[in-house]
């Protein structure tokens, strides 16, 4: 049933993102071509302003608005689809389907993280069309060459950092996404100003985060430096080599934003299967 | 004899106001039964309590023993009295999406429905009017063969003239061995096709019999019989 769902949610999602990565994507390419078949069109010393210069500042302020566009429309839709599609009117088709609740969120977390990605993969690909040329892309293959040369002397452990850098980013992309599903879902119980409470909620949410993670902090700070815990864990970092030590790193970052994500994702599933009231 | 819907005790407060009172009422196997009461009186309550909507505060509710879940919906079909469908969707795609998430829909019956009411599958429910919209979901929730179909407020938004037609459409499409609660004000109109009456007031039954009852014995009809009861 989850993957009948996702097909409906990416249905009624890429009416929105599908024309915005085109746009984006030609803004660019055209940007990079008026340069190309024109370098004048950099020109803007010399008045009056050449018409190539004139298209070339329009094509790129569309292209950066568009960029900016993309982000805000990710945000906009994450937390429309949710308040609309599962807690508005669509909400009385969406809960009398035969499916769990949870369903509904695992769809809506794993469509969102999707997009997210895609306009990750987007915006670098239309940097990439508007930076590329000759001395750029012998840059860009001198670093790519630097990078070959330190995976291939760091082994399976730089795999592995970069394997964490993958991970951290799609798990900071979904608790980050669990936080405003569950301060909507937490709105909701509210019987007047909904977005209201879902705002106040979020904002309670990020202190509570603060507050555990400055009290881990202070906690880790609080050891006595005679104790033979943090002798333990002096001789430890001291004995482990730097890619460890920042593989660890990584490690417990991830299970950082993973242990946020997973409360967020109890109090929602909580919240929609128990507690739900539709108005 | 043997019940679909039981409710027990079952009790729903909203801030200020108590919807549902301890209800208590159950609707037989086979039977098309008439919940019936003035605007606020309960029954969209009752209803989206049916279908797991609401949470209650007190009490049970069960479909055929379960309570709502993933197991009742499969067997529940729902109308509600607003729009439920996406705008995004052009009507095939929401039959595709019945067909996908409901084992009993039959998606022959509803383009047969669609084609008799001249509404054309390919258009955008953007572009419907309200009235058409009703109808798309009634025939979307008439194509399932379920077991208990829930209609709140069927012909609550549309002319006197498309009423008949849909009642017809109702009792032409539901199978005998299927429950039918229907809720509406509007009794006059559903009067004929129902077996059985559950009038409701600020969030109590009070009064459930069937309808040859209340025209054997009290010598009315049911909408006079509603008239003495909810008398302002």
């Amino acid at each position: 049933m989850l993957g009948r769902l996702m097909k409906y949610e990416i249905r009624a999602t890429e009416r929105i993102f599908l024309p915005l990565y085109g746009l984006i994507l030609a803004f660019a390419l055209v940007n990079r071509l008026l340069r190309a078949f024109n370098p004048e069109a950099n020109d803007w010393g010399n008045l009056p302003v050449n018409l190539s210069a004139f298209l070339n500042g329009v094509t790129m302020t569309v292209y950066v608005l568009l960029v900016v566009a993309l982000f805000v429309v990710t945000f906009v839709v994450t937390i429309q689809r949710f308040q609309k599609n599962l807690l508005g009117d669509e909400g009385y088709l969406m809960f009398t389907l035969p499916v769990k609740a949870h369903a509904h969120i695992d769809c809506r977390m794993i469509v969102t993280l999707m997009w997210t990605v895609l306009s990750l993969i987007v915006s670098a690909l239309s940097i990439f069309i508007l930076s590329v040329d000759e001395s750029n892309m012998r840059t860009f293959s001198e670093w790519c060459l630097s990078m070959r040369r330190e995976f291939a002397e760091h082994g399976a452990s730089s795999w592995l950092i970069l394997f964490e850098c993958v991970v951290l980013l799609a798990v900071s992309i979904l608790a980050g996404t669990l936080q405003l599903y569950a301060a909507i879902a937490v709105g909701n119980r509210s019987a007047r100003h909904r977005q209201l409470a879902a705002c106040g909620a979020y904002i309670g949410f990020g202190i509570v985060e603060q507050i555990i993670t400055f009290g881990g902090f202070n906690a880790l700070n609080g050891i006595s430096p005679d104790s033979w815990l943090r002798a333990w864990l002096g001789g430890v970092a001291r004995s482990l080599p730097n890619a460890a030590l920042l593989e660890i790193a990584l490690g417990l970052f991830i299970l950082y934003c993973a242990l946020f994500g997973l409360a967020f994702y109890a109090l929602t599933n909580y919240l929609l299967s128990r507690k739900l009231n539709l108005e | 004899m043997d019940s679909i819907l039981e409710c027990r005790n079952l009790t729903k407060y909203f801030p200020g106001c108590l919807a549902l009172n301890a209800v208590n009422l159950s609707v037989p196997k086979g039977k098309i039964v008439g919940l019936l009461g003035p605007n606020g009186s309960g029954k969209t309550t009752l209803i989206k309590l049916i279908n797991g909507l609401l949470t209650p505060d007190g009490g049970e509710l069960t479909v055929r023993g379960n309570k709502p879940g993933v197991e009742t919906k499969k067997i529940v079909s729902y109308l509600p009295e607003r729009t439920y469908l996406s705008d995004w969707m052009d009507v095939r795609t929401a039959i595709d999406f019945f067909g996908d998430f409901y084992e009993d829909f039959n998606k022959a019956k509803a383009y047969d429905m669609l084609q008799r009411l001249h509404i054309n599958p390919n258009s955008r429910l953007k572009t419907l009017s309200k009235g058409t919209k009703e109808k798309v979901q009634l025939i979307l929730v008439m194509s399932r063969e379920a077991q208990l179909y829930v209609l709140d407020e069927p012909i609550g938004g549309v002319d006197p003239a498309a009423r008949d037609y849909i009642l017809d459409t109702i009792l032409s499409n539901y199978s005998e061995n299927a429950s039918l609660l229907l809720s509406t004000h509007l009794i006059t109109d559903v009067e004929k096709i129902l077996d059985e009456v559950i009038f409701i007031n600020r969030g109590s039954v009070v009064l459930t019999s069937s309808v040859d009852e209340i025209r054997e014995r009290e010598g009315k009809s049911v909408d006079a019989m509603f008239r003495e009861v909810f008398k302002c």
